[in-house]
């Protein structure tokens, strides 16, 4: 097994495990085993103990542990053994701080629900640093429950963030979050069982394919990539990010006929990776790098010509943080080229850090050329965000989403 | 005099710790439930609560949004129920009265999946039911009995089907319970006042019980829709044939009278408390529509999950479990009037 093989299964298997609980992690867990070769132990959390005597030189301005940081399943790099993260071990050294790294974070809502009645009383979380996805990221900024983050503190990271990831309309200038990690949102189908190539998003709801297909619950991904689409037929004027309530209507009004017939036969979270494994789902969408990571050799992502969606997974401060130093000094830490390229080499994500890219293409260039990595240029020019909606009206759309997925 | 006053006393002793749990883990969650479920708002928005709002609507909204849902659940728990007891009686059966030495032994075996994961078991089914698992290889590939596109994950048969399996042994162990106490007497009795096999009776009750059972499980596959609409009635009219003959023979010469005089009847508590065991957690079951069922097949149980869990819309999900716990309660009531209240004590007569 080559180095990037082990890459490539060590990949975020369980990543928005759509069940809560461990169980779903261990059964994903057991299908990445089965496509064969070292899985990482996705429900293990790589805590990791300091390393006495490396630690000589903690920073003048002595931050104080230990960080309590909240992630998803495996979002960090890990050694060969997968007992500790070589980036937390580095970082222990750097600040003579513990880490406490708990991979507590399945699914943005699920997760929200826990740190929502605290937040709201204006209570601790226990959390330094907590990841989450752009919209929820941005609806918990607005909600005020967000510490800003000091610009003193972390100078590489506001000097490092990739251009198009600056000027958000919810955090414009870096004040409140910086992010983890990005990805894509497109699809993904079995090349066996579809009989041909896929290049739309439109394809997958060829006739051909009926009951074969799913889509991801939640608004966010599918009714922006159904926007997308029923915007290259002009039957929207917007793009995701613009979309109305009369457009997310118009998705699913689409989508609606589809359900009903049967020709949509679930919406998932990433437990599709399970039923393409079954042949119970020949076209999906997916997140990149999931079936490749964990899939079938005949499965496959793909950018669709419609577009696909960008997101990403922001670090935030919660308010009344115990270590807010700790965490700035982190958020500082990754944003470190060398740092950068060393994890977005294992985790295979899109790194947010100018650089990762000839970083990593100094000791792999097949990696450096993988466009799960590093979209290319025609590709990143038709990725576009998410809609990240006011309260009221994320109400009104996770309604038209759970009707359509009869709940 | 106080010595008999403590003795007194010694009922409620024992019975405060059940009291203090139901008075912890009972009433006060279903307090506040009530008070979300009349209540206006979300996680988000921030809670109205009674005395402010009393947001019947939450109730009467639900009841039209949700119907379909609300059926899905009544009719997959009673589907559920009927088929767990055509499985478990007669294992019970069999287990109580012919198990002999092994009866230790195959009660273990009912209750052996326990020891896995719920999860992992739902998930087995979707392989086995799945595109490429055993059942369509021999259904579809062998048989050729299906089109090529069929499938069963997704059909509300899959989900009943996982229900069944999830709940078969609350069936079992209380059916076995009341069978094995059958006064074995009681039987020989009957045999020898001329009670011989169920012949005209059972070739009745059996075709129709049968001819119902095979439409019943067609209708649930959704077969109609895969071969037509012309094609359908014709399909129904066959497996009803088929089901009555299979159901008539069997009744006419496998059920005894003795069985349906004295052991069937002698067993009618264990079948009320099975059948509530079983009926009440397959109705607010989430995990099987949500593995094996399509958006075209959850129950009401997702719904409260997802408002709960994803929306963070407490007081419609509270209303909702509200709705359900009464229907349930209803349900129980009116079977319990239907098969008698001395059965539900377990019969004290």
């Amino acid at each position: 097994m080559t180095d990037l093989d082990q890459r490539l299964t060590a990949l975020p298997v369980t990543r928005r495990v759509f069940l809560q609980g461990s169980t779903m992690a261990g059964v994903a867990a057991f299908l990445a085993a089965c496509g064969g070769g070292s899985t990482p132990s996705p429900t293990g959390q790589a805590s990791v103990t300091p390393t006495e005597g490396a630690s000589a030189e903690p920073t003048a301005a002595a931050i104080e542990g230990p960080l309590n940081f909240a992630n998803w399943p495996a979002y960090i790099d890990l050694t060969e053994d997968e007992t500790s993260s070589p980036t937390l071990v580095d970082f222990e050294a750097k600040h003579g701080i513990t880490v406490n790294y708990q991979e507590e974070i399945e699914a943005n809502e699920d997760f929200y629900a826990t740190i929502a009645p605290q937040l709201g009383a204006g209570l601790d979380t226990g959390w330094d640093i907590i990841v989450l996805t752009d919209y929820m990221a941005a609806r918990v900024v607005r909600a005020g429950w967000i510490e800003e983050i000091s610009a003193d503190a972390t100078p590489t990271a506001h000097a490092n963030v990739r251009d198009e990831l600056r000027g958000l309309d919810w955090d414009p200038d870096m004040k409140f979050h910086f992010p983890w990690q990005s990805g894509a949102t497109g699809v993904g189908y079995n090349v066996v069982s579809t009989g041909r190539e896929l290049t739309k998003v439109e394809d997958l709801f060829d006739p051909a394919f009926n009951g074969k297909a799913t889509l991801l619950s939640g608004y966010p991904d599918t009714f922006s990539l159904v926007g997308l689409m029923l915007k290259a037929k002009g039957q929207i004027a917007n793009l995701p990010a613009e979309m109305t309530y009369e457009d997310a209507q118009a998705v699913h009004d689409y989508l609606k006929p589809f359900v009903d017939d049967g020709h949509i036969r679930a919406f998932t979270g990433n437990e599709y990776l399970q039923d393409f494994g079954s042949g119970d789902t020949w076209v999906a969408f997916v997140w990149s790098g999931d079936l490749a990571s964990s899939g079938g050799e005949d499965d496959r992502f793909i950018f669709p010509e419609e577009g696909s969606i960008i997101w990403t997974d922001n670090m935030l401060i919660p308010k009344g943080a115990q270590h807010k130093a700790a965490a700035e000094a982190m958020i500082d830490f990754v944003y470190d080229v060398a740092n950068a390229a060393r994890l977005a080499a294992w985790i295979y994500y899109i790194s947010p850090v100018k650089g990762a890219g000839e970083e990593i293409a100094k000791t792999d260039e097949e990696l450096a050329s993988n466009e799960l990595l590093f979209p290319p240029a025609e590709i990143a020019a038709k990725m576009y965000p998410q809609m990240a909606l006011e309260d009221e009206d994320d109400v009104q759309w996770a309604d038209l989403a759970a009707d359509l997925e009869g709940t | 005099m106080s010595l008999q006053r403590s003795r007194r006393a010694i009922p409620y002793l024992l019975m405060a710790p059940g009291l203090l749990w139901l008075l912890l883990f009972f009433v006060i969650p279903n307090v506040q439930m009530l008070v979300f479920s009349l209540s206006e708002g979300t996680l988000r928005t921030g809670f109205t609560t009674p005395p402010e709002v009393w947001d019947i609507e939450n109730y009467t909204g639900s009841v039209s949004k949700f119907s379909s849902n609300f059926s899905n659940s009544i009719v997959y728990g009673a589907l559920a129920t009927i088929l767990c007891f055509l499985i478990g009686y007669p294992l019970a059966y069999a287990i109580a009265f012919k198990g002999g030495r092994w009866k230790n032994l195959l009660l273990f075996l009912v209750i052996a999946p326990f020891f896995t994961s719920f999860l992992i078991r739902t998930i087995s089914w979707k392989i086995i039911l799945g595109n490429d698992g055993p059942v369509l290889a021999i259904v579809r590939d062998l048989l050729h009995l299906v089109p090529a596109n069929f499938s069963i994950i997704g059909s509300p048969l899959a989900v009943v089907g996982g229900l069944t399996y999830q709940f078969l042994p609350f069936m079992v162990l209380p059916l076995y319970v009341s069978i094995e106490k059958v006064d074995r007497r009681l039987i020989e009795a009957a045999k020898d006042l001329y009670a011989g096999p169920w012949r005209r009776g059972g070739l009745v009750a059996g075709a129709i019980f049968g001819a119902f059972a095979l439409v019943a499980l067609q209708v649930g596959l959704g077969y109609g829709a895969f071969i037509g609409e012309d094609a359908a009635p014709a399909a129904v009219v066959a497996a009803a044939l088929v089901g009555a003959v299979a159901g008539g023979l069997v009744g006419a010469f496998l059920i005894s009278q003795s069985f349906i005089r004295v052991t069937f009847p002698l067993s009618l508590p264990g079948v009320f408390a099975a059948s509530i065991l079983t009926f009440i957690p397959a109705i607010g079951d989430y995990v099987n529509p949500q593995l094996l069922g399509s958006p075209k097949t959850q129950m009401v149980g997702n719904v409260i999950q997802g408002r709960f869990l994803d929306q963070n819309d407490y007081p419609i999900a509270a209303a909702l479990a509200f709705l359900l716990m009464a229907g349930i309660l209803v349900a129980i009531f009116l079977y319990a009037r239907l098969l008698g209240t001395e059965e539900l004590t377990g019969g004290t007569a």
